[in-house]
């Protein structure tokens, strides 16, 4: 409506213009990459692992004392898990996705390649490792129990038959089917047949850029005297599970330690606990800088309202409606918005230049900054709402009195 | 063109009721140049306020213009005064943001005037005034008398049918302030009906006629025309009663 | 004069609440948010060992693969191999020197109510506890005699005391892990450490070491280190060809107590690893690195980007509360045009009506900064909630409380600068004509 005059009266009163402007251009440039590195850290945290992790647990178990047999003692705990209540199954396994710890190898076409062509993780699971971890198989077949060979800590990989996932396999073959395929786990061992393929499961290792690539080798392999197992239950008895696996493991053989009992949740909340944080760290710094914002936007509002108090009842008397006022407030205050995000736009777009020469961040999306102009603009509106609303009510009698 | 019959208006605050005006009545004709004297406290201002429709009254009539202002909404009165009424005030009122041009735009805008249109009236309503040549100056630059001038241009430029001057020399040196009112006397000659509120005798004393107001009421008038006004009738000329009781707002 | 102002002050404040806490609140949230990201920046990042941190120096070298280096960055690997390990302990070239490595065992409670449970320690050299200098709270280190012949003794932390013992002095006992009893020779005191600065390759932020081992009597245990373990090749069948294979698994130290005594240690890294190389081994260029404990530290970003970040935008969100606080400040002061006027007039000078206004908006900064103290406290809480690694570094001192308070004024003060500076220039007359 009248902007031009609204802008020249502005002109006249820079300094306020010019910290409110300020204060929005800054609040822009900081809302929209701090918005954009949330959702980057949210994206990271919805990648789904491939496994059920509402029903499944892990523990370990660490013999002591000499004549410890780790080897019978994995067997025999793989019965016992299998058969006790609300369990539907079991795998002994080394790691599992989320835990930050694991086994990461050259995975190769040839025997002794110079260069790799791909790194994957190991998974040293048993033939119920599939069920035990929810995996979805879209290619070939399980591991048959005989293929399921006692390994030690030290010895070379050489499994008959590895199943891999999805990615890794088309990466291995990308021109044709995986499974039957052979490849080399090692410079000097014998070749591996691929005998399945899974559509997913991460690597253990969260940041690792080859997150997709896994290896299942059939292996009952204990670390010295520590073994780790996953437990799925049925759905909902997890809790439950947990602490009757616990105390029955614990009774059957006493000469060992059953710790680190984790649910996969928990695993998760860890893995990206600092994701989370910094989510909720930057989100927490968004609110406060809005709420800041729209105080500084009605305190500033407030104060011209009550320094132009004659100024309104003039143009009151002049003829000016109720909404005429409210609205030339709220120009006013676009107008001002909108100078102070050309100026925060440019900040936003300078901010990511930044955040991507000192700390390898990706390239701010273009339309945060527009989704940015317009969450400004409705909370400029909104925070001089109250102030213009109290200058509509400045009575037109204003105009006639001695000062 | 201003007709008030046993206008009333009271205050209410919880604990008195305030009678500003008491069974006023007046009548304006096209025209006319009337000067509204009285004391501080008197009801001029009350009276002004209610005639430029910038304060409801509580009882009475008052009909602006052939229109029946009674019961209109506040939107209604903001269209009235913008189309009907030029104010011109004691302390100018101009917008200290807004350069000359803009500060004469103000009423034109909210008018609904083309762009063209308001820059010709703009421009003749500073001609009238002699400060066409200031136009982008601020009011701060300017001296009283020519910012009060600046007033009268933003009044005329929308063409109003009634003039409301309230103390309009009351802020400037008795130089300047001649020169005003020269220029009101010259609006009038041009037909433009006024109002003028003054306690200042002299100033009154151009006017046509003089309607004196004392406790909310009409207490006197000058000159001849017809005049249905007032329950009491009493005297003639202009008695000079300044008080020093504060302003009621 | 000053207390006048200082009551001119409040009662201005007083009469303007809504403002006043807008501008007190925007303060003392920009100073939280930037303090409690501080905090955690500056104990995070500070020196944990000032005193010799430029001694202690981090040893690498770099034996990886002729065909891929270790890292894109050209950096050498962050662990050695066995063999490289005992040769340098054995060489013995520096002042004093240590490796180590992770070792998680289980512990038999002599006393039948305590279950086993398995234990986190470090396998190191008698030279370990002279160079990170914990303090004991009871008895001494193990000496280097005792490295040399595989002695059976242990270290404990003051927690696995506490656990054991109930805390008393267990010096001379034996403490039974993984089936072999191992005589107590010292137990460590309290060892406040922020952050595990000696093996941030395995965590910085993490418990402490729980027990500590000769690493000569550890590898004959033939267990595998429970820390980070990396390969460029296969090491080979069984424990000795482990052993001697080029996997790296050891984190080494070296303490050098002079500038000549680092430039003659790395000469003699230089040779040794010549010699290696013409027995075949360590194909890639010469790369060795011997880093103090500040550099390593920043090599391993003890501080994370993450932190980095959010203290910058804690910064940022600083300075858009104080230019809100100018706008109110400037807003407060303008309506307060005719109060000037009128001082001036009654012979206050420009020096006056500056200092009361600046006065003023001090209270403003010292109320901002009590609030923002108080709100940093509960911002500490939030981050030990969210980050349970960094419960020892977000942990407010002494030194952060009076940086929070004088950080606030010092803002206020900035923020009222040039709304005080606009006020003084009211003319005297200006304001008093009607």
């Amino acid at each position: 409506m009248e902007i031009r005059p609204i802008l020249s009266a502005l002109m006249r009163s820079k300094v306020s213009m010019i910290l409110i402007g300020l204060q929005v251009a800054l609040t822009l440039a900081i809302v929209c990459n701090a918005l954009f590195i949330i959702g980057q850290r949210m994206d990271r945290m919805n990648r789904p692992s491939g496994m059920n992790e509402a029903d499944t647990f892990t523990f370990g178990s660490n013999g002591f004392g000499q004549g410890y047999d780790a080897q019978a003692v994995l067997r025999s705990d793989l019965a016992l898990l299998r058969q006790l209540p609300g369990v539907a199954d079991a795998t002994n396994t080394n790691t599992t996705p989320l835990s930050q710890g694991g086994w990461n190898s050259p995975i190769n076409l040839q025997p002794r390649q110079k260069s790799a062509t791909a790194n994957t993780a190991f998974y040293m699971v048993d033939s119920h490792a599939l069920g035990a971890f929810g995996l979805r198989l879209v290619a070939g077949r399980n591991f048959k129990d005989e293929e399921v060979m006692p390994m030690d800590q030290g010895d070379r990989i050489q499994p008959s038959a590895v199943i891999v996932t999805k990615p890794l396999a088309e990466t291995l073959f990308p021109d044709s089917d995986a499974v039957g395929k052979q490849v080399y786990l090692g410079e000097d061992s014998p070749p591996s047949t691929i005998v399945g393929v899974v559509e997913r499961m991460q690597q253990p290792w969260i940041d690792s850029s080859t997150i997709e690539y896994s290896t299942l080798i059939p292996a009952f392999m204990p670390y010295g005297n520590y073994s780790r197992y996953l437990v799925r239950t049925e759905p909902g008895r997890r809790d439950e599970v947990m602490k009757a696996v616990e105390q029955k493991l614990a009774e059957a053989n006493s000469g060992r330690i059953i710790g680190r009992m984790r649910s996969m949740e928990q695993t998760r909340a860890d893995a990206y606990a600092g994701d989370r944080a910094m989510a909720i760290i930057l989100g927490t710094v968004i609110v406060a800088l809005l709420l800041v914002t729209a105080l500084g936007i009605v305190g500033m509002a407030s104060f011209w309202v009550a320094q132009r108090t004659r100024q309104i009842g003039t143009r009151r008397a002049l003829g000016a409606t109720k909404g005429d006022i409210l609205r030339y407030f709220q120009t006013e205050n676009f107008v001002i918005t909108t100078i102070g995000l050309l100026v925060g736009g440019v900040l936003a777009y300078a901010l990511s230049l930044w955040l991507m020469q000192a700390y390898q961040a990706p390239r701010l999306p273009w339309y945060y900054v527009p989704v940015g102009f317009a969450c400004l603009w409705l909370l400029g509106q909104l925070a001089v709402l109250g102030p213009a609303l109290r200058a509509s009510r400045v009575p037109p009698a204003v105009a006639t009195r001695s000062v | 063109m201003l007709k008030m019959t046993h206008l009333q208006k009271v205050y209410r605050t919880h604990l008195i009721e305030t009678h500003a005006l008491r069974d006023f009545s007046i009548h304006v004709r096209e025209g006319e140049f009337v000067a509204v004297t009285g004391p501080s406290g008197s009801g001029k201002t009350t009276f002004l306020n209610i005639a430029g429709l910038l304060e409801e009254f509580t009882g009475g009539e008052y009909q602006l213009d052939g229109v029946d202002v009674h019961g209109l909404n506040d939107d209604q009165r903001s269209r009235l005064r913008n189309e009907k009424l030029g104010f011109i005030f004691q302390g100018f009122n101009l917008i200290p943001d807004l350069n000359l041009f803009d500060n004469v735009d103000v009423p034109l805008r909210y008018r609904g005037y083309g762009a063209a249109e308001r820059k010709k009236r703009i421009e003749d309503a500073l001609g009238r005034v002699g400060l066409a040549s200031r136009m982008k100056h601020y009011p701060s630059e300017l001296s009283g008398g020519q910012q009060q001038r600046v007033a009268i241009a933003r009044a005329l430029a929308g063409s109003p049918r009634l003039l409301l001057a309230d103390e309009p020399t009351g802020n400037l040196d008795s130089l300047m302030a001649r020169g005003v009112m020269e220029l009101l006397e010259e609006i009038n000659r041009q037909g433009t009906t006024i109002v003028m509120v003054t306690h200042d005798p002299e100033l009154a004393a151009r006017a046509h006629r003089n309607v004196h107001v004392i406790d909310g009421q009409v207490t006197d008038f000058d000159s001849e025309p017809a005049l249905r006004a007032g329950s009491r009738e009493s005297g003639i000329g202009n008695r000079e009663s300044v008080q020093a009781a504060p302003v009621s707002p | 004069m000053l207390t006048y102002y200082l009551q001119l002050g409040l009662r201005s404040l007083k009469r303007n609440p809504i403002l006043t806490a807008l501008m007190v609140v925007g303060i003392a949230l920009g100073i939280a948010a930037s303090m409690t990201t501080l905090t955690v920046l500056h104990l995070m990042g500070s020196n944990p060992i000032p005193w010799k941190s430029d001694k202690l120096h981090y040893v690498q070298l770099d034996n990886w693969s002729p065909d891929e280096p270790y890292s894109e960055d050209g950096r050498p690997p962050d662990q050695v191999t066995y063999r490289d390990a005992v040769a340098l302990m054995e060489a013995g070239k520096a002042d004093k020197q240590t490796v180590m490595f992770k070792l998680s065992l289980p512990i038999q409670p002599e006393n039948r109510d305590l279950k086993p449970f398995q234990a986190l320690g470090r396998v190191t050299y008698a030279d370990f506890f002279a160079m990170f200098e914990p303090r004991f709270k009871y008895g001494h280190a193990w000496n280097r005699d005792q490295d040399a012949s595989h002695a059976r003794v242990v270290v404990l932390g003051k927690d696995m005391n506490e656990k054991l013992f109930g805390g008393q002095d267990s010096v001379g006992k034996s403490v039974r892990m993984d089936g072999i009893d191992y005589t107590i020779v010292g137990v460590l005191d309290e060892w406040k450490l922020r952050f595990r600065y000696y093996d941030l390759t395995n965590g910085a932020f993490v418990d402490p070491d729980e027990f500590f081992m000769p690493f000569t009597t550890a590898v004959d245990l033939k267990r595998r280190a429970s820390g980070n373990n990396s390969c460029w090749k296969s090491p080979g069948e069984g424990w000795d060809a482990f052993l001697g294979s080029d996997c790296v698994w050891i984190q080494m130290w070296a303490q050098l107590d002079s500038p000549a005594r680092l430039a003659e240690y790395k000469a003699f890294l230089d040779s040794y690893v010549s010699e290696q190389k013409k027995l075949g081994r360590f194909p890639r260029p010469l790369n060795n690195r011997l880093l103090d404990v500040t550099e390593w530290m920043e090599d391993q970003r003890v501080v994370s980007r993450d932190v980095e970040v959010q203290t910058g935008l804690a910064f940022a969100f600083l300075v858009v509360c104080l230019v809100n606080t100018i706008g109110l400040l400037l807003a407060k002061f303008t309506r307060k045009a005719g109060e000037i006027g009128l001082r001036r007039a009654l012979g206050a000078s420009r020096r006056d009506v500056f200092t009361q206004f600046l006065i003023e908006s001090g209270v403003v900064g010292l109320s901002g900064g009590f609030l923002g103290l108080l709100l940093t406290g509960l911002g500490l809480v939030a981050v030990r909630a969210l980050y349970s690694e960094y419960r020892t570094v977000a942990q407010l001192d002494w030194m952060m409380v009076l940086t929070t308070i004088v950080l606030a004024i010092v803002a206020a003060l900035l923020a009222g600068l040039y709304p005080t500076w606009r006020a003084c220039r009211v003319q005297p007359a200006a304001q008093l004509k009607v």
